[in-house]
């Protein structure tokens, strides 16, 4: 019996460790298993004006006009799925998606955990306050005595960390913005492009605005690391923003101003 | 957008996000009462070296968090092989996240099971053989509806936990009733910024689980004409 025991168990360990030792045999082009699979599968996050969904539920936006265009000049077709923004780069490595393509700020975590396009965008990061207390709070100095909300692993807790103010990290964005409204943080910080959208009037956070500007950054796609997918979108980028395509899209979502020249 | 306008369309997301809870809820219980009895028998096997395989597995599973599972079996097979396994959209991360919930029930239950069987006095067994029967016909004819009797309340208790737990799926994009409501928070259909509909969800389990301790009150009931 003992021997039998011992056996199953080696068993199992050698199992173990083919499964581990099998992860980097694709050398192979990104590019032509996205061709022969005939799908660019697309990860994204509901994230206006980036990628959302239009009244019938076809996804639009910036983002995922420029995703089918790119998908199109592929030769192949587009699949957007919605991803848990935490496991991006796992959705990638395992192959459930093939790029990430959602307003993604290039911080150096995400350029060594992925491929990345050349960037396409620019934004910053802005620190949410009440209106009414906005006044005070309009430079990042006069920030220093604030709790902060931000989104876990953002560019938006790089910020706050490095000029050492007190934060609580988040499961998103959206629900930093939550804390500000509920008052149970003193402040957010958040992407401007999505500030724009979501806070301020005729927004569902009417009483909140935004003030400081804590940097710029710039927004890239992500491909998993090594792909010659990113050449391939960097020459497509290239290519559109010539033609003037690119800024026809950029219009269409009043993100022309944050566009950057290819 | 008033928040007449609003209610149409967050019920519509919540619906379609709840009947994928419910799809989930349903296909779980297909696979995991089934899977877990086949589990019991295992754990409770004279044959040795089964029943400490299925124990050591039962401890595993039960030891460790099941949205650590729901990552694991979604992510580490694919990146293993360098392929996904689990289909594409939404169905791979539906059949992903059955198998993860399949099998971390059917422990729970085999438990159950097992401790439902080993109740019923072994007096039972022996009296059984007298009258010379066979084990097989034993567990049928004389134990089986005891063991039933005895563990609809821990069962139930089990699948209640159950309809709240699939909102664990939300970890592997499963796009269930809590991922429908926290949409709306950040933007989805023209309503951002509402935390409502995400509190609102509450209600639906609510409603859903008082639905099923009504069923599982009457199953116990009809149950009762028989004193175990």
């Amino acid at each position: 019996m003992k021997k039998i025991i011992a056996l199953a168990l080696v068993l199992t360990l050698v199992l173990t460790l083919f499964a581990g030792c099998g992860k980097k045999a694709d050398a192979n082009s990104d590019l032509k298993y996205v061709k022969d699979k005939g799908t660019l599968v697309v990860g994204i996050t509901d994230f206006a004006p980036m990628d959302y969904k239009d009244a019938s539920g076809n996804w639009i936006g910036f983002d995922a006009d420029m995703a089918a265009a790119f998908a199109a000049s592929l030769g192949v077709k587009v699949e957007f799925v919605e991803i848990d923004w935490d496991n991006k780069v796992l959705e990638l490595d395992s192959k459930n998606i093939d790029c990430v393509w959602n307003g993604m700020t290039l911080t150096s975590e995400v350029t060594a955990a992925m491929s990345c396009s050349k960037p396409y965008c620019n934004n910053a990061q802005v620190v949410i306050v009440p209106a009414a207390k906005a006044a005070d709070y309009q430079t990042s100095e006069s920030c220093a005595d604030l709790q902060f909300a931000v989104e876990a692993g953002s560019a938006g807790e790089a910020e706050v960390t490095a000029l050492g103010y007190s934060c609580t990290p988040v499961q998103s964005q959206a629900a930093a913005l939550m804390e500000v409204a509920a008052g149970t943080s003193d402040a957010a910080v958040i992407d401007s492009l999505m500030a724009a959208a979501m806070v301020g009037e005729g927004t569902g956070y009417a009483d909140l605005t935004y003030t400081a500007k804590l940097n710029s950054e710039e927004y890239g796609v992500g491909f998993r690391t090594g792909s010659d997918l990113t050449a391939a979108l960097n020459d497509f980028f290239a290519a559109s923003y010539k033609d003037g395509s690119m800024q026809a899209c950029a219009d269409t979502y009043g993100v022309t101003a944050a566009l950057i020249a290819q | 957008m008033t928040f007449l306008q609003q209610l149409p369309i967050v019920f519509g997301a919540l619906n379609v996000g709840f009947l994928q809870t419910l799809k989930l809820f349903g296909i779980t219980l297909v696979g995991a009462l089934p899977l877990g009895l086949i589990i019991a028998f295992g754990s409770m096997s004279r044959f040795r070296p089964l029943s400490i395989v299925t124990r050591f597995f039962v401890w595993i599973i039960r030891g460790t968090p099941l949205m650590i599972q729901l990552l694991i079996i979604f992510y580490f097979p694919s990146m293993a092989l360098g392929q996904p396994i689990w289909g594409s959209g939404e169905n791979g991360r539906f059949a992903a996240s059955a198998a993860a919930f399949i099998i971390n029930y059917a422990c729970y239950f085999s438990e159950i099971y097992r401790g439902g069987i080993q109740s019923i006095p072994v007096g039972q067994l022996e009296a059984g053989q007298v009258l010379g029967m066979t084990r097989g016909q034993i567990f049928v004819r004389i134990m089986l509806l005891q063991v039933i009797k005895r563990i609809v309340p821990p069962v139930s208790n089990e699948i209640i936990t159950l309809v709240k737990d699939t909102a664990l799926a939300r970890i592997i994009a499963l796009q269930e009733i809590i991922w429908a409501g926290t949409a709306f928070l950040k933007g989805s259909q023209g309503i951002s910024g509402q935390v409502w509909p995400l509190f609102f969800t509450a209600l639906y389990y609510l409603v859903f689980s008082g639905a099923l301790t009504l069923l599982f009150g009457w199953v116990e009931k009809r149950l009762d004409y028989f004193r175990g």
